[in-house]
């Protein structure tokens, strides 16, 4: 693993000369957006001022400052669209190829929706997919995948004056994470985050094991790893099998130190992991100065902590009959 | 007033059902999980002569070994053996196989070679089977036990002549570490 002087090292030598070509690209693009914006401020003020003074409906004049705003909003995306990818280019894409030159970065790119769902982690009808960030390649002998991903049901309501309404939920948002589990298996089990059990104790386990959206309950015998998840398989034993003492312990430890819901799926040969992140990875920072050292080591961070997950879970370990 | 009564009469029915159903099903649930050692420790048997045959060449001071952890075998796959003679037929099993691992660390060649290095990985998985067996069946026992000894379900455990089962356990096995001295001797 390389060392935060070396880090250093190379982001005076690689990275600051780009970041200043890139810093008067942001500081051009945010201005192009502030015009943008200053002109769509005058207009609309101009209507709306006209609107109150001719004694016009208020609620027009409202609805305008809020078609206003998000213009203004629009405005500022589509200005600082080209930078933002530019940076994903020049800033990202290299960062990940320090962590692995193994590592290809498609900034457009996402886990598949039929591979989300295939997880069953979530099951949820998804109306909404969104993902960007996909990072994709092999550490050591562990083929991993891995991108921010954003998914949500709609719910519509209509009320009593027949107005329609569509809300979005989200499902999950954060970072979804696929790797190549090192045991073979056939059959499905997948880890939760427990919250029945740690209300209601024994009771609590008692309703998990009606919960007829999911496979049989599976009780372990690690006590504060049931405190934290609950785990459903379709086979008892493979299981165990796969959760190991050593691997219970090791998603314990990963879940305190993450300190996010921590969904995890073993499906298909491979290894899923949910990280409910809050933050969006991954993506520059537009209204503060990019010349910062702190800021791209956070980037680092990000995609270390990611392909760390391969050694978290002790995944290159190959003693057993997979290679 | 009937009505209540046999409203009650149901429910209470309908618990009991419930209690004779559920601790039959945690019964079957111990046995299946025996079951499931007993497919893996067959699994294990036809691993042994494979690794015989490996070894055999290599290890001619180790003969004992071989020949005895042969006859174990041959013990535990004859049929007719109880199921505590099964387990602690394994327990001797398990320690003759250390033995044959530590001694294959004096043979270099054996350990590099590729037939060996596969029989060794499917040797590690039926172990890591072997033990997630073990724990399934515990988690089973451990089910059963607690529903014979806790109420109510106990009052129907006693009828039925349920009684506590035993956890499986499987003594560490003992592995010396090579002595690294003897080997540049």
């Amino acid at each position: 693993m390389k060392t935060v002087e070396e880090f250093k090292a190379y982001y005076e030598k690689d990275l600051r000369p780009t970041l200043e070509i890139l810093e008067g690209e942001r500081k051009s693009s945010l201005r192009n957006a502030s015009i943008a914006c200053g002109l769509i401020a005058v207009v609309v003020l101009g209507a709306v001022g006209t609107i109150l003074a001719s004694g016009g409906p208020p609620m027009f004049a409202l609805v305008l400052a809020g078609i206003g705003a998000a213009l203004a909003f629009g405005a500022l995306q589509l200005f600082t669209r080209g930078f933002k990818s530019q940076f994903k280019d020049s800033i990202i894409r290299p960062i990940i190829a320090y962590v692995s030159p193994e590592l290809t970065y498609a900034p457009q790119g996402k886990v598949s929706r039929g591979e989300f769902q295939s997880s069953t982690l979530f099951k949820h009808r998804i109306d909404r997919y969104k993902g960007e960030d996909l990072v994709e390649g092999l550490v050591d002998k562990t083929g991993i995948r891995f991108s921010e991903l954003h998914a949500e049901y709609k719910t519509t309501t209509t009320d009593s004056k027949g107005r329609r309404r569509t809300q979005w939920h989200t499902i999950f948002k954060g970072l979804f994470f696929v790797a190549d589990f090192n045991k073979h298996f056939h059959g499905r089990t997948v880890v939760l985050p427990d919250s029945a059990e740690k209300l209601f104790g024994r009771l609590g386990q008692k309703l998990q094991s009606w919960n007829v959206s999911r496979d049989d309950l599976v009780k372990l015998e690690d006590p504060e790893f049931e405190r934290e998840f609950v785990v459903y398989a379709t086979d008892q034993v493979e299981a165990r099998y796969i959760l190991s003492t050593a691997l219970m312990r090791r998603i314990l430890e990963f879940k305190r130190k993450m300190k996010v819901p921590v969904h995890i799926g073993f499906v298909n040969a491979n290894l899923y992991m949910a990280l409910s992140i809050k933050k969006n990875m991954f993506e520059p920072r537009v209204l503060r100065t990019i010349l910062d050292f702190e800021m791209v080591r956070e980037y680092l961070e990000d995609v270390m902590l990611a392909v760390g997950i391969v050694e978290e879970m002790n995944l290159n370990t190959r003693i057993w009959t997979k290679e | 007033m009937i009505l209540i009564l046999i409203g009650i009469a149901v429910v209470v029915l309908v618990v009991v059902f419930g209690m004779y159903n559920g601790l039959i099903g945690k019964k079957n649930n111990v046995e299946n999980a025996f079951a499931s050692i007993d497919t893996i420790l067959k699994k294990r048997y036809d691993l042994i002569p494979n690794l015989v045959a490996a070894v055999k060449q290599y290890m001619e001071h180790e003969r004992g070994l071989l020949e005895n952890v042969t006859a174990l075998r041959a013990k535990a796959t004859s049929g007719n053996i109880s199921s505590d003679e099964a387990i602690t037929l394994n327990n001797e099993i398990n320690k003759t196989m250390g033995g044959i691992m530590v001694a294959v660390e004096s043979y270099p060649e054996l350990k590099a070679n590729d037939n060996f290095k596969d029989l060794q990985r499917s040797l590690n998985e039926v172990e890591e089977q072997l033990s997630a067996a073990r724990r399934a069946f515990n988690a089973a026992v451990t089910d059963f036990n607690n529903a014979v000894e806790m109420f109510p379900t106990n009052i129907m455990a006693g009828m039925m002549h349920y009684t506590r089962r035993q956890l499986f356990e499987i003594p560490e096995v003992e592995r010396e570490n090579p002595d690294v001295k003897s080997l540049f001797a």
